[in-house]
């Protein structure tokens, strides 16, 4: 049994040098909590992503479009439930500063597809019915204040108006994406129909066809059996097809954003080692300052682990404290942070997955700094203990 | 005064140490016995074995060969976690240095050798201060160390030795750090513990004024117990020489 005031005080007993290793934990394991929740979120898409949807892509690059006819050809292979038409639209509201990503659907087909996606305002039936409506992310229409019934204008890059007008459309639904991993709160879907119609008037330029097919499949079908069976059909043309589990498919586009996983997972071993040492030094002086006391304890008749526990729990405190700290304030800043940095890291947040990680770190980083002073303490005969020069 | 049931004893007792890879021969069968309640004193040139020979009666060392006994209790039988015990239940140690823990009051140093007994924290109180008193520390108990005098830091230590009531008291050189008149105070207390208490009370020191307070003085030198010539004939059986050595 170790008194508690005696770690304690122990503890504090170079005021400024536990204050300023406890900062040093704040920020390091503040700076590990932000940087674990942006390799969540890139990663999140990949993992959570549904075993039930295919996406089918060109297989010379996802920037070639596929036939409007491979639709109805994907529809009749065994396994496929339903297939929705994705084509990326690629426009702005009113300045190119305000990019976002529109995609032009099968607006009667959505519904089945993401089935996890929930209306928060406005209904499915509105939007499949009006040809101008779309589909609005909630962070989106937070972040320009608009609501179910208003007209948005969008400016087209891929599919720009020839009159020089904009793009006009109704607002019929505000979605939450929830559990829907593949789908972020940022998008915009639109009517296939609404743009192919003003292609065919001529109103507007860019490429035919369709970007990617998304595919549900029946209960019961494999990812790679009814893939393999798709991508048969048009091996011979007259343009091949990848077909690719959801979960890769989102995958590509995290291995796009390049080395970010990497580089964030490198800058975040680099400030746990740091704290790691800076942390094991501190508790290696406060170990040598109180070997005497440890002497002191021995010859009054406490045992060794005694000893142990005097160090260790000043290591488990102190840890505790300094990373805890960084932890709340990484939870406190998350509201912020998801307003900096959503459009770039959708669903970025504090969750189990951050803080996880966290604290078993805390505690690695506790034993680690804690363990070679405790053990010492353990070891130490009293003569020895007492004869040490401090 | 109830008199301590600690006698100590020490059977053919050696004792070697390594320093710079030699080994060095600090005791090599020596015998010594000293009576319960007795307050016998230490003499001896640096490196004759006096630390030593505290170390070994208080379970902090052991032997390399022969037995350590003290009270009804050989050492040598208990482990290390039964030995810390026994220290905790039978030794008090005041030491040169003083020794107080810094971040603890006087209060708290007196009260830690009581946490290992199955005392409540009233009683730990009382205990603690009640051997604060004992020795005129009574108004200092919520200094820390820091904040007292040496002579006063030792009184707080003879305190924190005696708080849990233990037999024996191994005082290694308690005056050493000391001036007179505070050396003076603690020898006073000593003596109050060996006569109204009835402690067994075995000190080292160097000084010779310090030695006129025991009952009986043990001489070191070479690893060998001479008893002084002065000595007073207090009832401690004869020291044992070495063979041959006609200590």
């Amino acid at each position: 049994m170790v008194p508690l005031k005696l770690i304690w005080r122990n503890l504090l007993r170079h005021k400024l040098r536990v204050l300023l290793t406890a900062g040093s934990l704040t920020v390091a394991f503040f700076l590990l909590c932000v940087l674990q929740a942006l390799v969540v979120s890139l990663d999140q898409g990949v993992k959570n992503a549904s075993k039930k949807r295919l996406v089918v892509q060109s297989a010379v690059s996802l920037f070639v479009n596929l036939p409007i006819s491979y639709q109805g050809k994907i529809e009749t292979v065994e396994g496929v439930d339903e297939t929705m038409k994705m084509t990326w639209f690629g426009g702005y509201y009113r300045e190119p500063a305000n990019m976002f990503a529109q995609f032009a659907i099968d607006a009667d087909r959505m519904e089945t597809i993401y089935s996890n996606v929930e209306l928060i305002e406005g209904s499915w039936d509105e939007f499949k019915n009006t040809r101008m409506s779309c589909l609005v992310g909630k962070e989106t229409a937070n972040k320009y204040g608009w609501s179910v019934g208003d007209r948005v204008p969008i400016v087209g890059m891929i599919y720009p108006r020839l009159d020089g007008s904009e793009w006009q459309f109704d607002i019929a639904g505000i979605y939450d994406a929830g559990a829907e991993a593949s789908i972020d709160d940022l998008t915009m879907y639109f009517h296939w129909d609404y743009l192919e119609e003003a292609m065919e008037a001529g109103a507007t330029t860019g490429a035919d066809g369709i970007g990617v097919y998304s595919v549900l499949l029946s209960d019961g079908y494999s990812q790679a059996g009814v893939g393999a069976e798709i991508d048969s059909l048009f091996e011979n043309g007259p343009q091949r097809v990848q077909s690719t589990p959801e979960g890769e498919f989102n995958a590509q586009f995290v291995s796009m954003v390049g080395n970010v996983p990497f580089f964030v997972g490198t800058i975040g071993m680099g400030v746990l080692i740091a704290i790691l040492l800076a942390t094991l030094n501190t508790m290696l002086m406060s170990g040598r300052e109180q070997t005497r006391d440890v002497g002191v304890l021995k010859a009054l008749g406490f045992d060794g682990s005694a000893a142990f526990w005097l160090l260790l729990s000043q290591s488990l405190i102190l840890c505790g404290f300094g990373a805890g700290t960084g932890i709340f304030l990484a939870l406190g800043i998350e509201g912020p942070l998801q307003a900096v940095l959503g459009s770039n890291f959708p669903g970025l947040q504090i969750n189990r997955e951050v803080l996880t990680p966290a604290i078993i770190l805390a505690i690695c980083v506790a034993l680690f700094a804690g363990l070679a002073p405790a053990l010492r303490a353990r070891r130490l005969t009293v003569i020895e203990a007492l004869r040490e020069e401090v | 005064m109830q008199e301590s049931q600690h006698g100590v004893e020490l059977i053919r007792v050696s004792r070697e140490y390594t320093r710079g890879g030699e080994g060095v021969k600090v005791f090599d069968d020596v015998d010594l016995s000293v009576k319960p309640g007795a307050f016998c004193a230490m003499m001896g040139p640096s490196g004759s074995g006096k630390s030593t020979l505290l170390n070994l009666v208080g379970g902090l060392d052991r032997p390399d060969s022969g037995d350590v006994i003290v009270g009804d209790t050989l050492l040598s039988e208990l482990g290390e976690s039964d030995l810390a015990e026994w220290r905790s239940e039978n030794v008090g140690f005041v030491f040169q240095g003083f020794n107080l823990v810094p971040v603890l009051t006087a209060y708290e140093n007196v009260e830690l050798p009581l946490l290992l007994t199955g005392l409540s924290k009233a009683e730990r109180k009382e205990h603690a201060l009640h051997a604060l008193e004992l020795v005129g520390m009574g108004d200092r108990a919520k200094h820390r160390p820091g904040q007292l005098s040496g002579g006063q830091e030792q009184r707080v230590a003879i305190a924190r030795a005696i708080a849990s009531d233990p037999g024996v008291i191994l005082a290694d050189e308690p005056t050493g750090d000391l001036d007179f008149e505070s050396a003076c105070q603690v020898l006073d207390l000593l003596g109050r513990l060996h006569t109204e208490l009835g402690k067994t009370i075995l000190m080292v020191t160097h000084d010779p004024r310090a030695a006129e307070r025991a009952e009986r003085v043990i001489h070191l030198d070479k690893g060998r117990i001479n008893e002084s010539p002065a000595a007073p004939d207090d009832g401690f059986r004869e020291v044992k020489p070495k063979e041959g050595e006609g200590a």
